[in-house]
């Protein structure tokens, strides 16, 4: 997103968001950010990965904990949504022509693509298969 | 012919006796550990008295005021749907529709989908829609991200407490309530109970 104050327009990314809240000494909000948009989603694209190469490979044993990771990943999928929501706030909310102004940028779809890609992929895999396999 | 009556546990496919587990039980699947029952106390009753509640508050967290700023002179009020809105303006169509549906639409629904199954069992009355509403309201209950909105405003307002002035509508108290009333009635819902009553009402 792009946030105009004063005629000045700058681009934010997310990187640069968590970064400011550090500088302005919001850490936890900044951590909060951190994992919901960044930590979350790469997590989870290796989590479903692993979950993948399991079933295919047919490994053997921890079924259960494979199934506490694919719970995980199908929970905190929807977090990831959170950078979304507070873009459509700012962008509502800081609209004052040229005064002051955010604008969303390409990679907030991106990003939004990303997050429902990701919930439908958890969503589509069936944890049975991992049962399945067992000998 | 003998009936046999199994229940296959959704998460492993493991075939089980289904249990008649009593209030303030768990019951959990023996062999992946997933939670296959929680009764509640008054599971009808008080889904139905807090779909009444949701429905009535989704009227004021959509349409008053959530949050205001005041900045350089000028102030302005976001509603939930002012979002959405400056994202269609803005031709970013697909988050706009994104939000839209997460914040708004699928809550919605999910009151409504609660409303009309609870009413139709609190007053025994049967539908033939009622399996239909209630496989629809398991399907989106993930897709209703009310408690992340929240998190997001809470995120803004850090961002914007620095360079403006927040105030908080009456629309934000009637949000939060909203966000409660949702998260109980998710907790109240016993399904394994409604889906009993669905089957029976159909006989
Ligand atoms: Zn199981």
């Amino acid at each position: 997103m792009t946030i105009t104050s004063l005629g000045v327009g700058e681009p934010h990314t997310i990187v640069g968001g968590i970064l400011s809240l550090i500088h302005a000494g919001m850490v936890p909000i900044a951590m909060l950010v951190l994992v919901a948009s960044i930590l979350v989603p790469l997590l989870k694209l290796l989590g479903i990965s692993l979950l993948l190469l399991n079933v295919h490979y047919r490994w053997q044993g921890h079924a259960k904990k494979w199934t506490v990771l694919y719970r995980i990943i199908a929970f905190v999928g929807r977090w990831s949504m959170l950078d979304i929501f507070m873009i459509s706030i700012l962008v509502a909310l800081v609209d004052m022509g040229r005064v002051a102004q955010v604008i969303a940028g390409p990679a907030a779809t991106a990003f939004a693509a990303v997050v429902v890609l990701t919930m439908f992929a958890a969503k589509n895999f069936d944890p049975r298969l991992i049962w399945d396999n067992q000998r | 012919m003998t009936k046999i009556n199994f229940i296959a546990c959704p998460e492993c496919d493991l075939l089980l006796n289904p249990a008649r587990p009593l209030l303030g039980e768990k019951v959990h699947c023996p062999r992946c550990g997933y939670l296959l029952q929680r009764p509640r106390k008054q599971s009808i009753e008080r889904t139905f008295a807090l779909s009444i509640a949701g429905f009535i508050l989704i009227f004021p967290a959509n349409l008053m005021p959530l949050i205001g700023i005041k900045m350089l002179g000028n102030s302005k009020d976001g509603t939930l749907w002012s979002g959405v809105i400056s994202l269609f303006e803005e031709h970013m169509w697909g988050i706009a529709i994104l939000v839209f549906l997460s914040s708004i639409l699928f809550p919605l629904l999910n009151i409504i989908l609660s409303l009309l199954i609870s009413t139709s069992l609190f007053f025994n009355k049967p539908n033939r829609y009622l399996a239909n509403w209630m496989r629809l309201l398991q399907h989106m209950d993930e897709w209703a991200m009310l408690e992340v909105y929240m998190l997001g405003m809470i995120v803004a307002c850090v961002k914007l407490a620095s360079t403006s002035e927040l105030k908080f509508g009456f629309g934000l108290y009637a949000f939060v309530a909203l966000l409660i009333i949702t998260g109980m009635l998710a907790s109240s819902l016993d399904k394994v109970l409604f889906w009993r009553y669905i089957n029976q009402l159909k006989k």
